[in-house]
């Protein structure tokens, strides 16, 4: 099967703007990864094409990329899943640095904001092992544990492209994730800080971070949840 | 089993005034469906169903002024134009071009990135959203 990939490509140092750049691959299989496809332009045309990759098997989150318009990780989409005809863009919304790289320092910004670690003051329990917590308890910020931090779901969201101070539905996850948990005892700060101006108010429920997030993770739901939450005070 | 949920007061979590907005707009939402239920079921015991068509009444059911009706058969306005609807249309008023004017402005940030520019719509949606208030206030109080 024969492949045309087209990449879009920026030399910080040689090119005053982006341009795209095609590829033919003779011989790609239809349970090809794009990432796959990437390596083989890098190994065979190009060596000059950076992108990051790292585990390459969707766990680390490190290869988001715009694939035929839509955010996904190289890692996971196949072939037969986007056809013969690929266009392969860095993400949207950060500064390309080269290439399919991109500056990911103001998503990593947000994503600080919100307290993203487990805070609790409170001495251990007398037997000195665990804070106990019921599997009810645990399933109401299940979903929201499965973030990799790739920014499929930020890169997506209309919001974070007018203003990058925007927290992002990524941050908001984070937030969601130790808001509901029963154990944390920072959730009131961490709502406080959700709900200023460059909050949870600039989430206008596109759902584009639902469709885009390669964990299948229901962000909108999160953040619907967290709004509820600012509003009720109850999490 | 459903997982006993903690609840924060609102000193402890705050709620500024983006997120009051949020709620309003959604609330205010909700408020006019009351307002055209209101104005719909008032036209119906005052004789819209023999007088008049769908189409005035809906008109009416958005903004009850005596205006809307003047076309119809209804043989006496006088009903039509008392305080009550004045204020129901008042009230209708008031909360849609609040309602409207800021979700304009809600949407307009997701295209204009320069906080200048922001500030600026939101500057003229206020003058904007004044005049419009004047001036259908100026409607529904002396038709």
């Amino acid at each position: 099967m024969q492949v045309t990939l087209k990449i879009f490509r920026y030399h910080p140092e040689v090119d005053k703007t982006f341009h795209y750049e095609t590829y033919v691959i003779e011989n790609a299989q239809e349970t090809d990864r794009v990432l796959d496809l990437l390596e083989y332009v890098k190994g065979y045309y190009d060596g000059t094409l950076a992108f990051r990759r790292s585990c390459a098997h969707g766990v680390c989150g490190s290869d988001a990329m715009r694939i035929n318009g839509q955010n996904m990780l190289a890692c996971k989409v196949l072939v037969r899943d986007v056809g013969t005809h690929i266009t392969v863009e860095p993400i949207l919304g950060l500064k390309v640095i080269k290439d399919l790289i991109t500056d990911m320092e103001p998503f990593f910004e947000n994503y600080k904001k919100v307290l993203p670690w487990f805070i609790n003051n409170s001495p251990l329990p007398e037997d000195g092992r665990e804070r106990r917590q019921s599997p009810e308890e645990r399933a109401r910020f299940d979903d929201t544990t499965k973030c990799i931090l790739c920014a499929c779901c930020t890169t997506s969201c209309p919001s974070f492209w007018a203003s990058d101070d925007y927290l992002g539905p990524a941050a908001l996850v984070a937030a969601h994730r130790f808001i509901f948990d029963s154990r944390d005892e920072a959730a009131a700060e961490r709502l406080k800080i959700i709900s200023e101006t460059s909050g949870l108010a600039r989430c206008h429920t596109a759902f584009n971070c639902t469709l885009a997030c390669p964990r299948e993770i229901q962000i909108t739901k999160a953040i619907a949840e967290l709004k509820l939450a600012t509003i009720t005070g109850r999490v | 089993m459903a997982a006993k949920s903690r609840r924060l007061s609102l000193r402890e979590r705050g709620l500024n005034f983006e997120m009051l907005m949020w709620l309003f707009t959604r609330l205010s939402a909700l408020v006019m469906y009351g307002l055209i239920l209101v104005a719909m079921v008032g036209a119906f015991l005052m004789g819209a169903r023999t007088q008049m068509n769908m189409a005035d009444v809906l008109r009416w059911g958005f903004l009850s002024i005596a205006g809307h009706i003047q076309n119809t058969n209804i043989p006496d306005l006088e009903p039509w134009a008392t305080p009550f609807w004045r204020l129901t249309a008042s009230a209708m008023l008031l909360v849609a071009t609040a309602h409207g004017v800021h979700g304009l402005v809600v949407i307009a940030d997701d295209y204009i990135v320069h906080p200048r520019g922001r500030r600026n719509v939101r500057a003229l949606s206020i003058v904007f959203l004044l005049l419009m208030v004047v001036a259908g206030l100026y409607v529904v109080w002396t038709w």
